[in-house]
């Protein structure tokens, strides 16, 4: 089963006297003009790449660190396997602690529990396919029959079963990335850390990679850090997403979260672009704020997770507000179509005004309702 | 500015370095000299075509049929040259160079590529190493490992090392930052990431730099022929300093060829050992298809060719090699002692057979034998004034009439050996209405006016022109064209071939009557005189010393049929292989040895001190080649061995005064190398003057007409354009020149003394000379220039060059004590100048890689000479 990550309060800092520098940029926290201090050391010639980030990863969880580059994202998740040795704080995994263990254990930790997948695949272009799955357990020293048996699997798995024998340079973007996470997963680590995994293949194919991980997630609970810059990707990804800025995590919650409680303009910024009805569900729609009898009729009712464009289509059928059920048809909230339009619109909340000449009455009579 | 006395450090750290890590370059020098022994030993013993045919199967195993075919021959090529020998020591050297380098290289350009810090301390040192130029670090190499193969290689690795180093730390740090990261993220150790995942992606630019190494130490090996590394490196330096080209450009192109094979082999070998490069290699073949001249064998295949190969290899080294003991041992009847006897002789046919197959005879009979070539004149010279021990080419009474009558009194007739003989001009048998003398007449216009002559010092010639020509009312017709036998011939042969009319001085017995349908002119009126007997002559007192090589002589007669049969074995061998011929024509005419030289004696003493290995360097200078393997020659009689190194004045020097080297003989002193004699003096002992008097001088070509002098060239500089050419500056020459020369005849202001070396000076020389050019060149005597150029020694009224130097032989501070024996002969020896000049010549007629045979050809020319070097 897989376990818990914790990161707490880490530091990155490249440059001289970097514990020096950590020790300003704490007390810059305290200070509160942060920014600051960052841009102080620069000019000193001390890039500090990740401030104060802490934060907790689920069993079984996707989640995805988000930010343009430079941001600091790809050095946050080099330090929770330990390539890049923070300057301060803990990497916890697992009840280990990461950033106490000797050279020789931290491999060990690589070896079996981390994987991790790469922007640019990093294939070995001097191993096959199959020695590529194969080399996480070459490198725990698993012997041989059994290492190609599990590269094998670890293929079929991501849909190369028959490619065993090719060398990586005969395969497209999409099946080198494939490749990529088959040699992650051969090793049945806990923990899959994911570099921008996709950010290098063509759009439909990112799709289809993306749609295969969420797939393999639901049969093998791995806990993921997932890093993108692209923000589309890790609301479709992401149980929670990280946004991160000038090496800061300036907010962590769901894709909803983000997207409707945005924590500063830089995130409603970002958010801006995003297609809303494809992030938005039921759940993050709905007023809880229920009587009771709404799903005591008939008529179609959508779950927490019916996405919000088919909520829209559902609202579109039904002539009253649609009713929110859980699993075991509980009622959990309703949604009316006012709210439905308010959201697309990136205005939710709203009270309607009211009108000096009421050509139809059943916006009213939805609000009463209400 | 301060006066910063580097020099000075630099001496002082070397000399520390001398007295306190002697042990470490002792334990380096045994590594580098076993390490070459061995692969040297390896490359040496098989038969040279077979070890072709294993160089011919790698390329075969790695690029395919063509390169193997290809390989083969060029390696074929190499032994037809004659360079085989040489090329192997090269080989050797390269390898073992080539595998230290890398021991060393691939080690340290990792590191680099693992550190930053180790990477900018190695570049500026690599930068050093691979620009400073090699004779800066060659003579300290034999301060520090002596002379031979160690200071080669060590100079080869200096230069070779660099790119070693270089491509490895680039193919590593171009391996893909992820790819290392990946192999870290699964928790891979260094050592496996750098063993599994760095150097396999960085193998091909490390074979790029395996291969660069390889060609660096190739270019390196040739320079390190200086310090008397030998190989091809020896060929080319010793070719530029004789200025024979032909032999330059030979030893160029064994060396050429062995690059090419050695590059294209490297490459191969980097995209097999390479798993890219298997891939690409795979993918182009897939693509090509199968094709024979590109078609390759399993490696299983070319392993059980080479070993194959290496087998029979093997097994004919042992039997070649046994055979060879057994010949070198059963010399047996050991007449002579090691007594040397020189043999002075004419290159005309019968003239070099009679001398080879004496000196053959007498070596066989444990004389040292040498045989000189000379001109018929100073042939006669060198003979009465005792130079030369013997000739066999005396044609009496008419021929050589004017030099019996000139030094007949020094000189002792051994009596005829061959009486059928007959001087005449000779036509080809085509020419139907030509078949006397007088058909001559007239018929100039068909012959173009020419009659093509032979040496104009030849008693024939001068025969020809004052008495033949008259008698038959010629001269006014015909022009008698000096030239040589060889051009001769050749033109005989040119205009024999294309039926052309020609008319040549020629003589019997000759192998062109074998060989040609040739038409002797009759003489009618007997103006050639009566035929001559070819008689062997000696200088007065021969037969006293060497009563028993002048009784053999005496009683030595030869049949037409047996002197032909010789003559056409040798002409067949070619030239530099005339003993070789003697040879072949001895097994098939046995019993001319005994029957010619019947033996008495018993065998000759091998002093104790004989068993050490001599270390003799020599300089690639006429004289010293012939010195060296003249003593060689003579030295071996006696048992003992010696190993030469050809090297430069500077390191020989430095050799003999670190005990690396035991002799060299060819010390000019007290001036010309006084500079490294005063260096060194305290380690080495001059053992005397073999030689004297040298001079030095500058020389202008005679067709120079009024410049005789020094004083002369005042105002002549519009002339000479200014310029003295000179050789290698810092040469005691170059500094009197410089220093003394021209301010005595006040010419410093008006030429420049230009700083070269000797090849080029005499390069320049023949430029000049072929062009009828003015020239000024500083030069020496005794030189081979003054015998094949015609040239005027200036004349020096103020003993500006001041006295003479004597050539000497000296040695290091121990030989006295480790060969007091070989001390005492060397204090005796002397050489005149007829005996070295001829010595020179034979050696440079046969050519470089012959001179033991020349050096034996002249002994038998000079019989005595082994007993005078070795009583």
């Amino acid at each position: 089963m897989s376990a818990r990550l914790e990161a707490e309060n880490l530091y990155k800092v490249f440059g001289r006297k970097p514990d020096q520098a950590v020790e300003r940029l704490r007390q810059g926290d305290v200070r509160e003009d942060q920014g600051d201090v960052r841009e102080e050391l620069r000019a000193d010639g001390t890039t500090a790449a990740v401030i104060d980030a802490s934060f907790t990863v689920e069993p079984g969880e996707i989640f995805v660190v988000m930010g343009l580059s430079g941001s600091g994202k790809s050095t946050l998740l080099r330090m929770l396997n330990g390539l890049s040795e923070p300057t301060a704080g803990h990497v916890r995994f697992g009840g280990q602690d990461l950033t106490e263990l000797s050279d020789r254990e931290l491999r060990e930790v690589r070896s079996k529990k981390i994987s991790m997948v790469f922007q640019h695949f990093a294939l070995f272009p001097h191993r096959s396919v199959r020695d590529n799955a194969a080399y996480g357990l070459e490198v725990q020293g698993v012997p041989r029959a059994e290492r190609e048996r599990r590269a094998d699997e670890a293929l079929a798995l991501c849909g190369l079963a028959g490619w065993e024998k090719s060398w990586p340079d005969e395969l497209s973007g999409g099946m080198q990335q494939r490749v990529g996470l088959a040699r992650a997963l051969a090793t049945d680590a806990d923990l899959l850390l994911m570099d921008e995994s996709f950010s290098a293949l063509d759009p439909l194919i990112r799709r289809d990679m993306q749609d295969q991980l969420l797939d393999l997630q639901k049969t093998l609970k791995k806990t993921i850090v997932f890093i993108t810059h692209d923000l589309n990707e890790a609301m479709r990804l992401g149980d929670r997403i990280a946004v991160m800025r000038d090496g800061r995590i300036v907010q962590i919650g769901t894709a909803q979260d983000i997207l409707i409680r945005p924590a500063n303009d830089y995130v409603a910024s970002f958010t801006k672009d995003v297609d809303r009805s494809r992030v938005l569900t039921a759940a993050a729609v709905m007023e809880t704020d229920v009587r009771g009898d709404e799903a005591d009729c008939d008529c179609e009712t959508a779950l927490p997770d019916t996405p919000f464009s088919e909520l829209c289509a559902i609202s579109a059928r039904v002539p009253h507000a649609v009713a929110v059920v859980d699993g075991e048809r509980r009622l959990v909230g309703v949604v009316p179509a006012q709210r439905l339009i308010g959201f697309l619109g990136d205005e939710d909340d709203v009270v309607p005004g009211v009108c000096d000449s009421p050509r139809d009455k059943g916006g009213k009579k939805v609000i009463s309702r209400a | 500015m301060p006066r910063i006395p580097l020099g000075d450090w630099v001496n002082s750290s070397v000399d520390w370095l001398l007295d306190n890590v002697s042990w470490l370059f002792t334990f380096l020098k045994d590594i580098f000299t076993g390490a070459y022994d061995g692969i040297n030993a390896v490359l040496q013993a098989p038969e040279p075509l077979l070890l072709a045919g294993i160089f011919a199967v790698i390329a075969f195993w790695l690029r395919g049929t063509f390169a193997g075919v290809l390989s083969f021959v060029g390696f074929a090529f190499i032994d037809s040259l004659g360079l085989w020998d040489n090329a192997m020591v090269t080989l050797a050297l390269l390898l073992v160079a080539t595998i230290i380098a890398l021991v060393v290289s691939v080690p340290v350009g990792i590191w680099a590529a693992r550190s930053d810090r180790v990477s900018a301390f190695v570049r500026p040192v690599l930068d050093f190493m691979q620009t400073l130029p090699a004779m800066i670090y060659l003579i300290p190499a034999i301060l520090f490992f002596g002379t031979g193969s160690a200071p080669g290689i060590v100079a080869t690795l200096i230069f070779a090392l660099a790119p070693g180093v270089r491509m490895t730390e680039l193919g590593i740090r171009q391996v893909d930052k992820e790819l290392v990261e990946a192999a870290e993220a699964f928790g891979t150790t260094p050592r496996n990431t750098l063993l599994r995942v760095q150097l396999p992606l960085a193998l091909p630019t490390v074979m790029a730099g395996v291969n660069q190494v390889i060609m660096l130490g190739l270019s390196m090996a040739a320079i390190a022929g200086m310090v008397g590394t030998g190989g091809l490196g020896g060929d080319v330096m010793e070719s530029i300093g004789q200025l024979n080209v032909g032999l330059g450009a030979e030893a160029g192109v064994a060396i050429v060829i062995l690059a090419i094979y050695l590059d294209r082999m490297t490459s191969a070998l980097g995209t097999h050992v390479s798993p890219l490069g298997r891939r690409a290699a795979a993918k182009a073949r897939a693509a090509k298809g199968l094709k024979i001249w590109s078609y390759r064998p399993q490696p299983q295949v070319a392993v059980i060719g080479i070993v194959i190969l290496a087998l029979v290899a093997g097994g004919m080294g042992m039997f070649g090699g046994g055979s060879d003991d057994a010949e070198a041992a059963g010399g047996g009847k050991n007449v002579g002692n090691g007594k040397k006897v020189s043999i002075g002789y004419i290159p005309w046919d019968e003239g070099v057979a009679s001398t080879f197959l004496w000196k053959e005879i007498l070596e066989q009979r444990g004389f040292e034998v040498e045989a000189k070539q000379f001109e018929a004149g100073p042939l006669y010279t060198a003979l009465a004034q005792g130079n030369i021990d013997f000739q066999t080419d005396s044609w009496l009474p008419t021929t050589h009439e004017q030099y019996w009558k000139k030094y007949g009194k020094q000189l002792e007739d051994l009596g005829s050996w061959y009486d059928e003989t007959s001087l005449e001009l000779t036509v080809p048998a085509y020419m139907k209405d030509v078949n006397s003398l007088e058909d001559l007449k007239g018929k100039a216009d068909l012959f173009g006016g020419k009659i093509t002559g032979i040496e104009p010092s030849a008693g024939e010639m001068n025969l020809l022109k004052s008495k033949i020509l008259k008698e038959y009312g010629l001269d006014q017709e015909y022009k008698v064209v000096d030239s040589s036998t060889p051009a001769m011939l050749a033109e005989l042969k040119r205009a024999y071939s294309k039926q052309e009319p020609i008319v040549v001085t020629l003589w019997s017995p000759h192998w062109a009557y074998n060989d040609y349908k040739l038409k002797k002119l009759k003489d009618p009126k007997g103006a050639w005189g009566k035929g001559d007997g070819v008689h062997s002559l000696s200088r007065k007192g021969f037969s006293d010393d060497n009563p028993v090589v002048a009784k053999w002589l005496k009683d030595f007669s030869m049949s037409e049929k047996q002197l032909t049969s010789l003559e056409a074995e040798i002409n067949k061998a070619g030239k530099g292989q005339q003993q070789e011929a003697v040879r072949t024509w001895l097994k098939a005419n046995p019993g001319v040895v005994d029957k010619l030289a019947p033996v008495e004696g018993g065998s000759g003493a091998t002093p104790a001190e004989a068993k050490q290995p001599l270390d003799v360097a020599w300089f690639p200078w006429e004289e010293d080649v012939a010195v060296t393997y003249l003593w060689k020659n003579v030295l071996e009689r006696r048992g003992y061995k010696m190993n030469l190194k050809q090297m430069d004045v500077g390191p020989v020097y430095t050799g003999l005064a670190s005990g690396g080297i035991d002799l060299n003989f060819d010390a000019w002193l007290p001036h010309a190398q006084s500079n490294y004699w005063n260096k060194h003096k305290d380690n080495l002992v001059d053992l005397g003057t073999w030689y004297e008097p040298t001079s030095l001088e500058i020389a202008v070509p005679s067709y120079v007409k009024d410049v005789k002098s020094l004083a002369d060239l005042k105002g002549k500089s519009d002339l000479f354009d200014g310029k003295i050419i000179g050789i290698e500056p810092g040469t005691g020459q170059m500094q009197l020149v410089k220093n003394d020369v021209m301010p005595a005849y006040g010419l410093e202001d008006e030429y420049e003394v230009v700083d070269g070396s000797t090849p080029a000076m005499l390069a320049e020389l023949k430029r000049a000379l072929a062009k009828k050019e003015p020239v000024a060149v500083t030069l020496w005597s005794p030189h081979w220039a003054y015998s094949d150029y015609d040239l005027t020694k200036l004349k020096d009224p103020k003993k500006a060059f001041g006295e003479g130097n004597t050539i000497r032989t000296i040695s290091s501070k121990n030989f006295p004590e480790q060969y007091p024996q070989l001390t005492k002969w060397i204090k005796n020896f002397k050489m005149s100048e007829d005996e070295l000049g001829s010595l020179e010549a034979e050696i440079k007629d046969r050519g470089q890689g012959h001179e033991e045979e020349a050096v034996a050809a002249w002994l038998k020319e000079h019989p005595d000479m082994v007993g005078r070097m070795t009583p």
